[in-house]
């Protein structure tokens, strides 16, 4: 099979760009997004961040997510992966990894997946700094949003 | 009565001092009510801009809220 493989290496393994390679047989793309902690945001240092997430309510609405994409998109597979608890600057929070027939399609899903799910899949970060600490509250705008008359 | 179950994360949780609680509730009562009411019984959610689910689904106002049912309170999210 041409998508199967064994090697052995010395080299230090990369897990994208093996990844990559076990593709349906019908794609011609994988697009990957490697999201990691940033050290800097707005000039304020950031040490390290801790991420909690409502898990079965995360859970449904990212599965929904890729059922929304999967009629939206001409694409293949969508695997999804965010990491919840404490991270240090540069470790991996979030990895979208979106194959299509064509690249296009697959640029297109990873940027939607991930405007998306920072819109509507429950997970919050709160940012460790030098002199404090904040829970991290998006952008409220949700067409399900209660508005109160108060 | 009903009995619902409330949950919080995040800065919600800090505000409110739990992550889950059990309250009674009058019936009928929607969506719209039960959050009315528990953001009253802690003003200090108010500062901040919310979100509300019912049994892990995001909440409109207009649902019935029932014996049992899973509620929630949050702050608009930040994963990614």
């Amino acid at each position: 099979m041409k998508t199967s493989f064994f090697e052995l290496t010395t080299e230090s393994l990369n897990v994208g760009a093996i990844a990559r390679r076990v593709v349906p047989a019908g794609c011609g793309a994988t697009v990957t997004l490697d999201g990691y902690v940033r050290q800097f945001t707005k000039g304020r240092e950031t040490l390290y961040l801790v991420y909690e997430a409502y898990e079965p309510m995360a859970l449904r609405e990212m599965e929904k997510l890729i059922e929304q994409a999967h009629v939206q998109f001409e694409i293949s597979n969508v695997g999804i992966v965010h990491r919840l608890g404490k991270l240090k600057i540069g470790e991996t929070s979030i990895v979208i990894s979106v194959s299509a027939p064509h690249r296009r399609a697959a640029f297109e899903t990873c940027e939607w997946l991930i405007k998306e799910l920072k819109r509507t899949v429950p997970i919050w970060k709160k940012e460790f700094y030098a002199d404090g600490e904040v829970w991290v509250e998006g952008d409220a705008s949700r067409d399900s949003q209660i508005t109160f008359n108060d | 009565m009903i009995n619902v179950s409330v949950l919080f994360f995040g800065a919600t949780a800090e505000a409110v001092g739990e992550r889950q609680m059990e309250i009674d509730l009058q019936q009928p009562t929607n969506a719209r009510e039960a959050f009315t009411e528990i953001v009253e019984t802690f003003p200090q959610l108010k500062s901040h801009s919310l979100l509300y689910a019912v049994n892990q689904e995001y909440a409109g106002g207009d649902e019935a809220i029932n014996d049992g049912d899973e509620l929630a309170i949050f702050t608009a999210v930040s994963g990614g």
